[in-house]
């Protein structure tokens, strides 16, 4: 049903027009992000994203004033604050220009730039997402994702929807909740060896770690939300060519949402995300996720985490620990992924950076070899949404 | 480039509390009543935009989650984009680019507010950096009274003149079966209301509404073989100026005349007052429908006032501005703007009712939000050039 509706039609018809005559191409041209840690006490909203946007500007030859629209993401609820891209237009470089606002992870921004380009509205666009999660409590955040009316009364939010699809996932596959440390274990080893991030500063010896917070799940099991921001210069093939630098070329788009209303959804499987991915790899004209040399998944917590690897196909339904073996998929999460550092709405776009950090060579980690990459981000309760963006180096 | 054209509307009966629908129920109403108008149903639909004011209005953090549900969208692309008052336009500026940039064929926008479930000045409020402006902030009609000031002392906006503003549109509303609020005043009426920050007074307010608007974008070919009558979008532009700094004037809306340039350049519109043959503008207060005359070019800078006083502007007039009544007739704010391009829409396709106005071919669409640096500008014909 939903291939024939949504993906096959639309896909079959922006094949053609992709191939055919001069259909312009997105490059990422520039990106960059903060530091991503638990607090930035000393810092405002302004701060992170005017280092973002200047960083990611920096070695495009471009200035702000050569950008011609920005589209940004942001949630008034963690920051407080009504229309909160009104105050922070200055600092993302935006007066007098298009500017749209994107509440959803900064990955769906990123999207919106791209159609921008790709039907000829400008050459030159910024995407920036930014979180400060420690001036707010989160679980308000998550809390209030949840309808008023049957699901927030009960006390659903993601730590009990994360339980929940945990229960369901662990039993169906015969594994046991003690199974999921590899996940955690790897990310944050990983994330403690990069620069990016305050990983290493994280004691996860402490009890609290390992206290359940949604059963069977401990706090380790959860992503941690952090402060940071992360700006994206994109531009058409044009622009791309004169800045000649190694730029990385979007391939492919797809996202989709599921219901709601959690207990109408499937049980232990992430079909929206499956259904993003399907379109992204037609557009993209990839037949597997094989094909991908970088990873980065976005998730609210390990069983999450391995959820979304199976929706993407890089493992069959319930084996997607096998990716965090030894002999497993080594570019899955290089950078760690999402679990040691969310900063929340800016996530996916983070996990984009990572992804052209590797592809680009920029990457302290990237050893030239990986052409193709995936970057996947998330939102809503649960895990209701999901966006899914494919590149490839030239 | 693609022609694109709005291909259905629909619109929910607004009213001061929609007691029997929740936020989901509102949207869907809009919607149903859009896909009916277009002959297509959910199935048809490539990609979801929703649009709505600030989300502390309704106190539901990313409410399209919760709509998906009740819109039967399940697995497609939904995405909301938030641009204050001026969402609505935001939002269908978006699904425009996803069907040029060909990642979908036919795009639902839906725009919506339930402003009775949540305190709308307070929530307003907090718009203002937390720092310096939100000790002092009065909701967003401490800011409009200031700049409305000004005008009066630079381009002669005066209180009758706003006054005239309030009459005409209300006026309007009455024949426009969509609107709550249906109550004909005078200019001695509205300059004896209750000063609320003068000199914005009571009857200078439009009501504040539950309600949505749904429309449904399609390109080219596809959307001919959906209607016989689309209304093609001739250019469409969201533009912004960055916080209060001391040099932004509150005289002219830069991002405004920013908006109008380029998209009466996509339209080929050199003489706005003669080209169009009616118009829809977002005004929150009627200080602004004036300034936006100048803004788009209407008349010259410092002659609203007599442009209102002319009657040009009246249902009678060259150039009809509000033929439904504007935001006097109803204002559920994240859905107005939206509301502004489907009545444009309807008016170009000769479907507006009683309150079409005869012949009207190409339509002036103006939106805007935030504290008033947020302005969008839409032009819609009948033909597609």
């Amino acid at each position: 049903m939903f291939e024939l509706i949504l993906a096959y039609l639309p896909f079959v018809w922006l094949t053609t027009r992709m191939t055919s005559g001069h259909r312009p191409r997105v490059a990422i041209v520039g990106s960059a992000q903060t530091q991503l840690r638990s607090a930035h006490r000393d810092r405002q909203h302004v701060d992170l994203i005017a280092e973002a946007v200047t960083q990611a500007l920096l070695g495009t030859g471009l200035t702000i004033a050569e950008v011609d629209f920005v589209i940004d993401s942001g949630s008034d609820f963690l920051d407080g604050r009504s229309i909160s891209n009104c105050g922070f237009l200055g600092a993302m470089g935006a007066h007098h220009k298009e500017e749209s606002r994107i509440e959803e992870d900064g990955l769906w921004a990123l999207t919106y730039a791209a159609s921008k380009l790709l039907g000829g509205t400008g050459s030159v666009g910024l995407v920036i997402a930014y979180s400060k999660s420690s001036e707010s409590d989160p679980r308000d955040y998550w809390s209030t994702l949840a309808e008023p009316f049957t699901q927030r009364p009960v006390g659903l939010d993601h730590r009990s929807a994360a339980g929940l699809y945990a229960q369901r996932y662990l039993r169906k596959h015969q594994l046991d909740a003690s199974d999921l440390r590899r996940v955690s274990d790897r990310a944050w080893s990983r994330a403690a060896a990069r620069d990016g991030n305050d990983a290493d500063t994280v004691d996860l010896d402490t009890p609290e770690w390992d206290e359940q917070v949604a059963t069977p799940l401990t706090l380790r099991d959860f992503a941690r939300p952090v402060d940071g921001a992360v700006a994206v210069v994109v531009a058409t093939d044009h622009v791309a060519r004169q800045i000649g630098r190694e730029s990385v070329w979007i391939t492919g788009i797809g996202s989709a949402i599921d219901q709601h209303f959690l207990a109408a959804r499937e049980p232990s499987s992430l079909p929206a995300a499956e259904a993003a991915a399907r379109s992204a790899y037609r557009m993209a004209g990839i037949d597997s996720a094989a094909d991908f040399d970088i990873v980065e998944v976005s998730a609210g917590s390990t069983v999450g985490e391995l959820m979304v690897v199976e929706a993407l196909g890089l493992a069959e339904a319930g084996s997607g620990l096998d990716c965090y073996a030894d002999d497993g998929h080594a570019g899955l999460n290089v950078s760690g992924g999402a679990l040691p550092a969310d900063p929340v709405m800016a996530t996916g776009l983070v996990r984009l950076h990572e992804v052209v950090g590797e592809l680009a060579g920029r990457s302290p980690s990237a050893d030239g070899s990986a052409r193709r990459g995936l970057a996947h981000g998330t939102g809503g309760l649960g895990m209701q949404n999901h966006c899914v963006v494919t590149m490839e180096r030239a | 480039m693609t022609a694109i054209a709005i291909v259905g509307t629909g619109q929910t009966e607004h009213a001061r509390r929609r007691l029997d629908v929740s936020q989901a129920g509102l949207a869907r109403e809009a919607v149903l009543e859009a896909l009916a108008d277009a002959g297509l149903t959910m199935d048809d639909i490539d990609s979801v935009v929703v649009a709505s004011g600030p989300a502390m209005f309704g106190a539901v953090n990313q409410p399209e989650k919760w709509l998906v549900d009740a819109l039967g969208a399940r697995y497609k692309p939904v995405v909301r984009v938030t641009s204050g008052g001026g969402t609505g336009l935001a939002g269908a500026l978006q699904a425009m680019n996803q069907i040029k940039g060909g990642l979908a064929k036919r795009v639902l926008v839906v725009a919506y507010d339930k402003l009775s479930e949540g305190a709308l000045q307070a929530s307003i409020s907090t718009l203002y950096d937390p720092f310096w402006g939100r000790d002092f902030a009065v909701g967003i009609m401490g800011f409009s009274a200031a700049y409305w000031l000004a005008r009066i002392d630079t381009l002669g906006h005066s209180e009758e003149a706003a006054a005239m503003v309030a009459v005409k549109n209300r006026k309007n509303a009455m024949l426009n079966p969509k609107a709550h609020v249906k109550k004909e005043v005078t200019v001695e009426d509205v300059l004896a209301s209750r000063p609320l920050c003068w000199p914005i007074k009571l009857l200078d307010v439009p009501p504040i509404s539950d309600g949505a608007c749904a429309v449904i974008l399609a390109a080219e070919d596809d959307a001919e073989a959906i209607t016989d009558k689309p209304a093609w979008i001739r250019g469409m532009a969201y533009y912004c100026e960055a916080d209060n700094s001391a040099n932004r004037t509150m005289v002219q809306s830069e991002p405004l005349k920013s908006a109008a340039a380029r998209v009466y350049q996509t339209a080929g519109i050199t003489n706005p007052r003669r080209q169009f043959d009616v118009a829809e503008v977002q005004e929150p207060y009627t200080c602004f429908e004036l300034s936006y005359y100048e803004g788009l070019g209407l008349c010259e800078e410092g002659g609203a006032a007599d442009l209102i006083a002319s009657g040009a502007t009246a249902m009678t007039g060259d150039i009809p501005v509000n033929p439904s009544g504007g935001c006097m007739g109803a204002n559920p704010i994240g859905a107005t703007a939206l509301i502004r391009l489907a009545e444009a829409a309807m008016q170009v396709t000769g479907s507006a009712g009683a309150h079409q106005i005869d012949g009207a071919e190409l339509g002036l669409v103006q939106a805007g939000g935030g504290w008033a640096n947020l302005r969008g500008v839409a032009v819609v014909g009948s033909s597609k050039d």
